[in-house]
């Protein structure tokens, strides 16, 4: 009964049509005519569509470990401090920053002929020990997807690290304390004690990472446009510009099969463990 | 003989709590220094607002593409001004304009969010139903799924509904959004069963249990979904990007991205602009937002 309203306005808004979309993925757009699989395997026969495929990969299997190593480091030195609030209040900070500001500070600092490149210019200058810097256009060539993870890492730290502080105080004090009493070192707890008791959190965590990789499209876009360096050129990008152009017959057959990924994983993930 | 061996002992204590300290003033150091690290980039805000065209053009200009050499940043301007504040709250009518439009859709959708979600995440938290298991993951991967995979589904969806170009277009799908659901439920279900079970006992109905024990106990929750709703559609770009294609209907947050480097002052002073209120959220929802957050991470 509670469940209704919520219920009908998700059928309406995202079943139904993504239904639609499925079907529509198996026919010609324009005249409707049934096409079987082309469509399909023109999306994966799309140069594209391969080189998104890869990066966007390459993007998760970059970000999400860094992001959930640094944070579970940064908590497990944190998660005994008095100062803990404080801290963490100042990394959740970008959280409210909107994107567009964020964007803005950003090409301040990464222009090639930006405040980064000005900073680390004058340093090699002065210091003849160093070799001399040559300075580098980021946005334009392979370190896109630096600047990328860097400012993904920047704006969700601050989040992974309350989740894993979150899972941290769940863990049974006494435990850890009797281990420390019977002279467990500090790898001992943690490879024995602190991990298996953290595997709960790890999955939930893990998702919530891939999340937030793909909400952080929105500055790249932002900063980069539609079509930007072939390194950071992603799956949504892809999506976006064959809406734009209506190449729809293909971006449902995409929709299905990015849907379809997801699904899979999804259950894999809750196979292992409950979510 | 015994004294020597007191000595000993006070040696090793007072090297065990000079390293235990070391240890602590490490981790501090560490972690503030991630933490400054983080903040750093946001000081440059207040100082561009108050910065003159005049010296924001000369610093940026190698940025600009006018210049060789390296942009600079100054963090205290060196003639602040009220200039952009001026320039963008009296003479430029279109900020109100999207100002507005940006409040009354992150009102709407947060309204509508609590008033859906609200039931469906008790729903899922309180009654043990026949799909239950299935239906909740099917919210969870619709809470993954990112905004361009679900594009072409709601434009179809929309253009049927006759509602593209509309606010509703941007609003009605937001509302239905899984993601606020998920939250609530987790904060729903740190609720002890035996309480619900008591009231239950007492003659309560599934109504009054609703409204008198699952929303004041469930309200961390609730509160964490509302702040990170409002830090989500305050700063809407996608959505409407795609379904609206009248300007005056867009939110501030286009707006912005409209402005370029060669108006960096002026872009600062709208940063503030937007930045105010997603802070002063922030700040008052900090604590529940904080708490919310756990209760994503914890397995219940």
């Amino acid at each position: 009964m509670f469940l209704l309203p919520g219920f009908s306005g998700v059928m309406l808004f995202y079943l139904l049509p993504f239904f639609e979309v499925a079907r529509r993925s198996f026919l010609k757009a324009g005249n409707n005519t049934f096409v079987g699989v082309d469509n399909y395997s023109a999306v994966l026969e799309n140069g594209a569509f391969v080189l998104a495929l890869r990066n966007t990969l390459l993007y998760m299997a970059v970000g999400v470990p860094l992001l959930m190593g640094i944070s579970l480091l940064l908590s497990l030195l944190l998660r005994n401090l008095a100062l803990r609030r404080r801290l963490v209040s100042a990394m959740l900070l970008p959280m409210a920053v909107p994107a567009a500001v964020m964007v803005l500070t950003l090409q301040i600092l990464i222009d090639r002929q930006g405040v980064i490149n000005g900073v680390l210019t004058n340093v090699s200058e002065k210091m003849a020990a160093l070799p001399v810097f040559a300075a580098i256009d980021y946005l334009n060539t392979e370190w896109a997807l630096v600047v990328v993870v860097c400012s993904f890492l920047w704006k969700n730290t601050g989040y992974m690290v309350i989740l894993w502080l979150a899972g941290l105080a769940a863990l049974p004090k006494e435990v850890e304390e009797a281990a420390q009493v019977d002279g467990a070192g500090r790898w001992q707890r943690w490879h024995y004690i602190i991990r298996p008791g953290l595997s709960g959190s790890f999955f939930t965590i893990g998702m919530l990472s891939v999340l937030q990789i793909f909400k952080s499209y929105r500055e790249v876009w932002m900063v980069a446009g539609s079509y930007p360096q072939e390194h950071i050129y992603f799956l949504q990008h892809l999506l976006q510009n064959w809406y734009l152009k209506l190449e729809f017959d293909r971006m449902a057959a995409l929709t299905v099969l990015l849907s379809l990924v997801l699904l899979l994983v999804c259950l894999l993930l809750q196979h292992e463990k409950r979510f | 003989m015994g004294s020597r061996l007191t000595v000993f002992a006070w040696a090793a204590k007072a090297y065990g709590r000079w390293r235990k300290r070391k240890m602590t003033w490490l981790a501090v150091g560490i972690c503030a220094a991630a933490a400054a690290l983080i903040c750093a980039p946001l000081l440059m805000i207040p100082g561009g607002a108050l910065m003159d065209s005049a010296e924001v053009h000369r610093i940026l200009a190698p940025v600009m593409g006018e210049g060789k050499g390296f942009a600079v940043w100054h963090l205290i301007p060196l003639y602040p001004t009220l200039d952009h504040f001026y320039r963008l709250l009296v003479e430029s009518p279109a900020f109100y304009q999207l100002f507005w439009n940006t409040v009354g859709m992150t009102a709407a959708i947060l309204a509508g969010q609590l008033a859906v979600g609200l039931p469906s995440a008790w729903a899922f938290a309180a009654f043990r139903f026949r799909g239950r298991h299935f239906l909740f993951g099917l919210y969870v991967v619709l809470m993954l799924l990112p905004f361009q995979v679900m594009l072409l589904p709601q434009y179809i969806v929309l253009q049927k509904l006759h509602l593209y170009n509309h606010a509703a277009a941007v609003i009605l799908p937001a509302i239905f959004s899984t993601f606020p659901v998920f939250i609530m439920y987790r904060g729903f279900t740190q609720i002890d069963a035996e309480v619900t079970e008591a009231a239950r006992l007492d003659g309560a109905g599934e109504m009054q249990i609703f409204f008198y024990v699952g929303l004041p106990l469930g309200k961390t929750g609730i509160q964490a979904a509302v702040v990170l709703g409002f830090l989500e559609y305050w700063n809407l770009v996608e959505q409407p990007m795609a379904f609206l294609e009248e300007q005056a209907r867009w939110p501030l947050s286009l707006y912005l991205p409209q402005i370029t480097v060669s108006q960096a002052g002026f872009a600062f002073a709208v940063s503030v602009m937007v930045l105010v209120p997603a802070l002063f959220v922030f700040a008052l929802g900090q604590d529940a937002l904080e708490e919310g957050i756990a209760y994503i991470g914890v397995k219940t």
